[in-house]
């Protein structure tokens, strides 16, 4: 008896499974910085530079990731406050932004390809590398469109407030991660970019 | 019961015997048989005999394993019986340790002596006889450990094995005993650490000491290709996009060092002069390597390399000091680099300059018939560039 | 009611009811999809042990070739088909079971499998936890690991055979199907199997990090872990900080293969066509691979390390010596090994002078490892040692990672390196102070930790039957590579009949591959053991080898949540074994420092003002009583 409440208990103990997301977080990180460094090793080793001026594209789904960390913001700002309806409608400007954030990125490569004749299969694997930061990312920001969606649904599910909170948490930490992260590789390919 | 569990043991290593020798003789048979036939047939048959044999005896030494552990369970049983204290484990393990420890020493002794005359001969090179040094200092050091940590280590096992009358002396840490060692390891460390690190950029950092003699070797699956350079001394450029069945190598005919560079079989290498290794690949990574000469280099496509070095000692020299009439020197492939991995040998020479000079005269050209004849067909689908004019007008 | 003698702090009204609750699990979500950590545990246990008996048969296939180069095994054609012809296996056969062979036995038998062993497992109840942190990310982390090894065994089923490029998967090797029959589909799934594997990996590492960092029990201070839990927290920084960097570099080669790209690939002709890659570096690889590869082998031997510390200070009944250092030295070795990765990469053609840096970084991780060695040998000095098959096989690994580790010394210099790299010479150093020694650390830990998993008792005799056959098999086996690689004998040939110097080394290959099937055989002493003590082993008491760690106090039936009730509060550190005025020769960390005043000493207090000026009350009464008498 004693020991089912205790582990019950026990199980509602949601901050390790918060720090479960800062670690990953952290194992996210060390992925962009490998590839990175891979740039760095690269570009050095071999001579070449980039020698593309990054499309505009990527000015504008910078301003949207940076505008949906907002909107996120606002969305928890109100959950807090036990404001469900203005929660369910920031999350769901939330997920347009990052929506539209996914599809300035491919229309980026649009212009990438075909417009500034920059291919994935360059000889200058430089720009090659310009592909692969955008596309990982774009993996984890459909990775990070699902937990919110997740989010989303459980506002429409009357789930305990502590549940809502916690799923909130985990969706802003990995969402403003990866807003950090977006804006580390752009500024990355601009120091890089000649 | 005991009584007739010994019985059955003595039955059946009386059987095992009988089977043993029996198996033996059918094997035999069985390769003798196959060694006569092994030529003819196609599809060997398997020989199913020979497997059953081996799979019984492992089941009759399992099955032995079993008697023992039930004869000494009943051993034990009784000596309980009997009031004694039963078979004492924990000594015979400490015993067995320390047998272990003389026979390991006397086995470590043993492979150092015999397995260790089975190394390589002195290095053939200026640069190897640092690293030779080098090696000496490292193994004597580390024997020193490894001797004193494994007796130690096994000694304290039979000292210390478990005695009901004593408890355990209770020793948490001592700071003074860590420091000291914790430091003398780094100083033995930092000692060799700056003896190796010196040596290591004398041999690699070699861009001042000028190589007397340019030498392509160039790796692909499963071949060394070699290439000297003709009397300018210079090795002509080359770019994988000219690689054809006559140019293998893809030597770029536009230069006009290219023209007098030698294709060889053989890597002669007159003795006592500074050589300059250019390493390449063509597909895949391979690694050049003479461990007579202590070289090693890995051939990556597309990060031409080089190693310099000097060989001291000729091959009649080695031959007579190794008492091996057929002793050659050899480059081997050591980079993982396919099923053919294991076979991509090219014979070194070391040889005096008069030989080498002679050897050298009797070499032929890279640019041979057959890539001449390429060449101009080449050029006749082509504008005539000037290149291809003073290709023609050096023929 | 004997599990809870242990407690002291008298949590009166528990345990009737505890079995009240027990809710009826089904078979499929106890055993199965089990979210229990030491189910969990048992699971990976397991499949290790299946990994490293495969793992096991493909070397002993390897080495017969190696033996024999020029017999005939019509058994071999029967066995395994198009991939020994005419009863010799292929070269290119023979390559894949060496690249099949080092990936299993690195990755998924002394990765996951001593890791997600002895983590699930000991993580939890020793720190005194209820269960993992997240549970369900638990459970996901062995599907994953197994369908990664379903996936690896799968590439035996493909046309051309598994990767074959060795575990190092070196570019262009791997990059062009073209370039050997396993760079095909085999390298494909090999990819993916190990795109799974990493997955599980940081699944599993992320919850053993944040389990020990937010879970611990009343009293469980960092400096009061034992030395396995810190080892295995460490071992899951490492796993976190290098695996992505390893996934970086197969991401990049998946593109090079599928996509065309260039990153690895350049001035490439194979077979006479030139290739259309232009720019690439495979020296990039091989960077990014051992900055995952150096941590890799400190990954695998660390919680071996824990372990045998562990083992040894409980069987010699003695605390280990320099708690401390051990943990001072286990942070050094983390933090170093992520600067080391070069020594990989000497005669890559890399910057010399970078070389030398590595050389100096490489050197100075022998430090820590060997202050670890003497505070082993310190911890058996006047002990008490009893003979387990645990404590043997501890003590093995500790003797292996002495033997391989010294021999680092060498590699580590990058001048001798130059003749020693990729030699017989890396074979044995590397089989020893990580193959063996970990394979060994593991092993201590089943023997150990038997009766807390199955809470039956392993049959001690088979036990020393074991180790001694394997110890001995091991070093017959590895030692003689050593003077091969000397003689200047490369590794990854498929035989040594070309070479005419190097057929003299024949008669010792054929010994070797003896003693590998002898150890082999005495691996079935091992699996008929741990099979059948499950089944009718001796039932296991609560703390068979009287042993201080917290696991010890959970009764023997295993129950979700660990304890009944409360979960203990832990007083003291893990080693107070053989202390002076003590009752017993072992002190529980439960047992508060107020129940056994004749034995505390000033330095359990380091930290405690409060106890102290206790302690030293305690100690003058105890002195004027004794002038009154
Ligand atoms: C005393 C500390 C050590 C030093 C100085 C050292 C040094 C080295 C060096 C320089 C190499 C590269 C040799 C070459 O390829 O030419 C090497 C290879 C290797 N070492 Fe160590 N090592 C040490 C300890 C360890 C430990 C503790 C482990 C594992 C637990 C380990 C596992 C390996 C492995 C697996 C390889 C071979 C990698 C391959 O497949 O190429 N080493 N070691
Ligand atoms: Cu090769
Ligand atoms: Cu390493």
């Amino acid at each position: 008896m004693m020991a089912q409440i205790q582990k019950d208990n026990d199980r509602l103990d949601l901050a390790p499974k918060k720090f479960n997301m800062w670690i990953f977080i952290f194992t996210s990180f060390m992925f962009f910085a490998a590839l990175t460094s891979g740039f760095i090793v690269y570009s050095g080793g071999k001579g070449h530079g980039l020698n593309v001026i990054m499309p505009d594209a990527f000015k504008y789904s910078t301003a949207v990731i940076i505008i949906s960390s907002i909107t996120l913001l606002l969305a928890s700002k109100a959950a807090k406050q036990l404001q469900f309806a203005k929660q369910r409608m920031f999350l769901w400007l939330t997920f347009v932004l990052g929506v539209a954030f996914f599809a300035i990125q491919v229309y980026a490569w649009y212009v990438l390809t075909y417009k500034m004749n920059v291919y994935l299969t360059d000889p200058n694997a430089s720009r090659s590398f310009v592909y692969i930061f955008t596309g990982m990312h774009l993996l984890h920001i459909i990775a990070a469109i699902l937990l919110l969606l997740n989010t989303l649904a459980g506002t429409y599910k009357n789930i305990p407030q502590v549940r809502n909170l916690f799923k909130m948490e985990m969706t802003s930490i990995f969402w403003h991660f990866l807003g950090i992260i977006w804006i580390y590789l752009y500024v990355f390919l601009l120091l890089n970019q000649n | 019961m005991g009584f007739r569990k010994f019985i059955n043991s003595k039955t059946l290593l009386s059987f095992i015997t009988a089977f043993m020798l029996l198996g033996t003789n059918l094997l035999m048979a069985q390769t003798e048989a196959a060694a006569t036939t092994g030529g003819q047939t196609d599809a060997p048959q398997v020989d199913w005999t020979g497997v059953a044999y081996y799979l019984l005896l492992f089941f009759l030494v399992c099955l032995g394993v079993a008697v023992i552990g039930k004869i000494l369970k009943i051993y034990d049983l009784t000596l309980k019986i009997q009031g004694k204290k039963g078979m004492k484990w924990n000594t015979v393990m400490a015993v067995v340790c320390l047998v272990f420890l003389i026979a390991g020493l006397y086995g470590a002794y043993w492979s150092f002596t015999v397995q260790g005359s089975m190394t390589l001969p002195e290095a053939a090179s200026v640069h190897g006889v640092k690293i030779d040094e080098m090696f000496t200092v490292t193994t004597v050091l580390t024997m020193i450990v490894f001797f004193i940590t494994q007796i130690l280590l096994f000694g304290f096992l039979f000292q210390y094995r478990h005695s009901d009358k004593r408890r355990a002396h209770f020793l948490p840490h001592n700071n003074t005993i860590e420091k000291i060692w914790t430091i003398a390891p780094a100083i033995v460390l930092t000692v060799l650490v700056v003896f190796g690190f010196f040596t290591w950029q004398t041999i690699m950092n070699t861009t001042d000491t000028k190589g007397d003699i340019n030498i392509d070797i160039t790796g692909h699956q499963f071949a060394w290709e070699l290439r000297y350079p003709g009397k300018d001394g210079v090795l002509g450029p080359k770019d994988f996009r000219m690689v054809s069945a006559a140019n293998k190598l893809g030597v770029n005919f536009k230069k006009r060092s290219s023209f007098d560079d030698l294709q060889v079989d053989t890597m002669y290498l007159p003795v006592n002069k500074s050589i300059r290794l250019n390493i390449q690949a063509l597909d895949v990574i391979h690694s050049v390597y003479m461990p007579h000469f202590r070289v090693q280099l890995n051939a990556v496509p597309g990060l031409p390399t080089f190693f310099k070095f000097t060989p001291t000692i000729t091959t009649a020299q080695m031959r007579t000091q190794l008492d091996d009439p057929k002793f050659e020197y050899l480059v081997y492939c050591n980079k993982i680099c396919g099923g053919g991995h294991y076979n991509m040998q090219k014979v070194v020479r070391v040889v005096t300059e008069a030989e080498y000079q002679a050897w050298l005269s009797r070499q032929k050209p890279y640019l041979n018939d057959a890539l001449r004849k390429e060449l101009h067909f080449a050029a006749a689908d082509q504008p005539k560039t000037e290149s291809q004019n003073r290709l023609a007008l050096n023929n | 009611m004997s599990t809870l003698a242990v407690h002291d702090h008298g949590v009166a009204h528990h345990d009737d009811h505890g079995h009240e609750h027990h809710h009826n699990q089904s078979f499929l979500s106890k055993y199965v999809f089990s979210m229990d950590h030491k189910m969990i545990a048992k699971q990976f246990l397991i499949t290790g042990i299946t990994m490293a008996v495969i793992a096991m048969i493909l070397s002993i296939l390897f080495r017969i070739q190696l033996a024999y180069p020029d017999k005939t095994f019509p058994l071999l054609t029967t066995l395994l088909g198009r991939f020994a012809p005419n009863g010799r296996i292929s070269a290119d056969f023979y390559l894949s079971l060496v690249t099949i062979h080092g990936t299993i036995m690195v990755f998924f038998v002394l990765t996951a499998g001593l890791s997600g062993t002895f983590a699930n497992l000991l993580i939890p109840l020793q720190i005194g936890a209820r269960d993992m942190a997240s549970p369900f990310m638990n459970m996901l982390s062995y599907w994953f690991f197994f369908m990664a090894s379903v996936v690896m065994l799968s590439s035996f089923l493909v046309q051309k055979g598994p990767a074959s490029g060795g575990w190092t998967i070196y570019p262009p090797l791997s990059a062009l199907p073209k370039a050997m029959p396993g760079s095909g589909e085999g390298m494909t799934l090999w990819l993916i199997s190990m795109v799974m594997f990493v997955a599980s990996s940081l699944m599993g590492g992320i919850n053993y990090v944040s389990t020990v960092l937010n879970m611990r029990t009343k009293g469980m201070d960092l400096w009061k872990m034992p030395l396995t839990i810190w080892a295995l927290f460490l071992t899951a920084i490492l796993g976190i900080l290098a695996f992505p960097v390893l996934v970086a570099g197969v991401v990049l080669l998946i593109f090079d293969r599928s996509f065309g790209t260039s990153f690895y690939l350049s001035d490439i002709v194979l077979n006479g066509v030139q290739q259309p890659y232009e720019g690439g570096s495979p020296i990039l690889f091989q960077h990014l691979f051992w900055f995952l590869g150096h941590p890799e082998v400190y990954i695998v031997i660390m919680p071996a390390m824990g372990i045998s510390s562990e083992v040894m200070s409980v069987n010699s009944r003695k605390p280990i010596f320099g708690y401390h250092a051990m943990v001072y030295s286990l942070i050094g070795i983390t933090v170093l090994s992520f600067i080391v990765w070069g020594h990989h990469m000497f005669v890559t053609g890399m910057n010399p002078f970078l070389g030398g840096v590595f050389m100096i970084t490489t050197l100075i991780i022998a430090v820590p490892s060997a202050v670890k060695t003497f505070n082993w040998l310190a911890t058996l000095w006047r002990g008490n040692i009893r003979f387990t098959p645990a404590m043997l096989f501890a003590i093995g690994m500790v003797s292996f990672f002495i033997s391989g580790g010294l021999t680092g010394i060498f590699l580590g210099n990058a001048a001798l390196d130059i003749n020693l790299h990729d030699t017989y010479f890396v074979v044995a150093h590397f089989h020893l102070v990580m193959g063996s020694a970990a394979i060994f650390g593991m092993l201590a830990g089943v023997y150990h930790w038997f009766p807390k998993m199955f809470g039956k008792m392993m049959d001690e005799k088979l036990g020393y039957l074991h180790f001694w056959l394997t110890f001995i098999g091991a070093y017959l086996v590895f030692f003689p590579m050593h003077f091969m690689g000397l003689d200047g004998v490369p590794r990854r040939y498929y035989a040594f009949t070309e070479f005419v110097s190097m057929q003299r080394w024949l008669t010792v290959n054929t010994f070797i591959t003896w003693a590998a099937i002898m150890a082999a055989c005495a691996q079935v002493a091992f699996l008929y053991n741990f099979i059948s003590s499950i089944f009718i082993g001796k039932k296991a008491t609560q703390n068979p080898w009287e042993s201080n760690t917290l696991e010890w106090t959970t009764p023997v039936e295993h129950l979700h949540g660990n304890w009944p009730g409360e979960i203990p509060t832990v007083y003291r550190w893990p080693y107070d074994y053989s202390k002076p005025g003590a009752e017993e020769d072992y002190i529980p960390q439960t047992v508060p420092f107020s129940q056994t005043m004749s034995s505390n000493q000033a330095h359990d207090f380091e930290d405690n003002p409060k106890g102290l000026e206790e302690l030293n009350k305690f100690n003058s009464t105890l002195k004027a009583n004794e002038q009154v008498k």
